[in-house]
């Protein structure tokens, strides 16, 4: 009797495994994530090397420059010289000094005056590149004002 | 009467537990399309005192180690010398690099190697990972057991640019 009883009620699945699961997963997902790096373009091929750490205090102002070449989704290149990829178009190194100014514009207009003194300027050049174009970027943003430089590589597990 | 007795009566409360369950579904499919698996990106802690193109100031204080690379035209690697040293074009070059570098300062670390500065005098083609691995050589070592690096030498410059090959 008392079986039938039981059988007859509504099935009601114990859901609280479940959630606990899906609760982990979830706090997984969040902590793993990061929207940090939306400026860092995956155009970009940078080099490789043990010892790039990601910095413990991130710098308060940064300039990210995008170098790197236009490649065919197999992986040969479009165009044999390397661009600045800027706000979705190509630049070449030797064009970029009016975006540069831009840059330091807006930057003035929105943090001050000498604001251009403490911001750094983040280069993400692709490994391939040949290091007077990389020298040549730099010298640009020295021209435009700019004075802080950082090169940027991924870092790998040795 | 029968009011009395629903209140009264110890009732199990059910919480509906659907709703949520929707939404963290969704938070979790959220989150799991926009996770990237990007490795991690740095760099190397050094300082770029990028040598001023006035060349009477580079005379003043001549760079005590001097590492040049010079490449053919495609950009790789022909040789690395460290002074008049040179220490070939291969993964070996690097590591003896690294370990006269280390010579130089000492120990890792050594306040008096403090103010030593490495300048890098690149041809123009070469690629910019082989300068990147200079720099990285110049500025410490992993240790393979801690996984902490040594630091070596904390200033790095570049050379002006030369005039690319013609």
């Amino acid at each position: 009797m008392k079986m039938r009883k039981i059988e007859m009620g509504a099935m009601e699945p114990d859901m609280t495994p479940m959630i606990d699961i899906v609760f982990q997963l979830l706090t997984f997902f969040m902590i793993a994530i990061s929207f940090e790096s939306t400026k860092a373009d995956e155009r970009v091929k940078l080099p490789v090397d043990t010892l790039a750490k990601p910095p413990v205090v991130k710098p308060e102002h940064e300039l990210v420059l995008n170098f790197g070449y236009q490649r065919h989704p197999s992986g040969e290149r479009r165009k044999s010289r390397p661009e600045v990829f800027y706000n979705e178009r190509y630049v070449d190194v030797y064009d970029i000094a009016p975006e540069l100014e831009q840059e330091k514009r807006v930057m003035e207009r929105v943090h001050g005056q000498n604001i251009i003194k403490d911001v750094t300027v983040l280069i993400r050049a692709d490994s391939e590149i040949p290091m007077g174009l990389v020298q040549e970027l730099i010298r640009k943003c020295q021209d435009a004002g700019f004075s802080k430089f950082s090169l940027r590589a991924t870092s790998e597990e040795a | 009467m029968k009011l009395q007795n629903r209140l009264s009566g110890p009732t199990k409360v059910q919480i509906p537990m659907v709703p949520m369950i929707d939404i963290v579904f969704l938070l979790l499919i959220f989150f799991m399309l926009n996770l990237k698996i990007v490795s991690p990106e740095g760099n190397f802690n050094i300082n770029l005192p990028i040598s001023a193109p006035t060349a009477a100031a580079a005379e003043l204080t001549p760079p005590e180690i001097k590492v040049s690379m010079v490449s053919d035209r495609q950009g790789n690697l022909i040789q690395l010398t460290l002074g008049s040293k040179n220490l070939g074009n291969d993964e070996m070059a690097f590591e003896q690099l690294n370990k006269e570098i280390l010579k130089i300062i000492g120990r890792p670390g050594n306040p008096l190697a403090k103010d030593i500065e490495v300048e890098i005098d690149a041809d123009y083609e070469t690629q910019y990972k082989y300068v990147v691995k200079a720099i990285s050589k110049c500025t410490g070592r992993l240790d393979p057991g801690s996984k902490q690096v040594a630091r070596y030498v904390e200033k790095i410059k570049f050379a002006p640019p030369h005039k690319p090959k013609a």
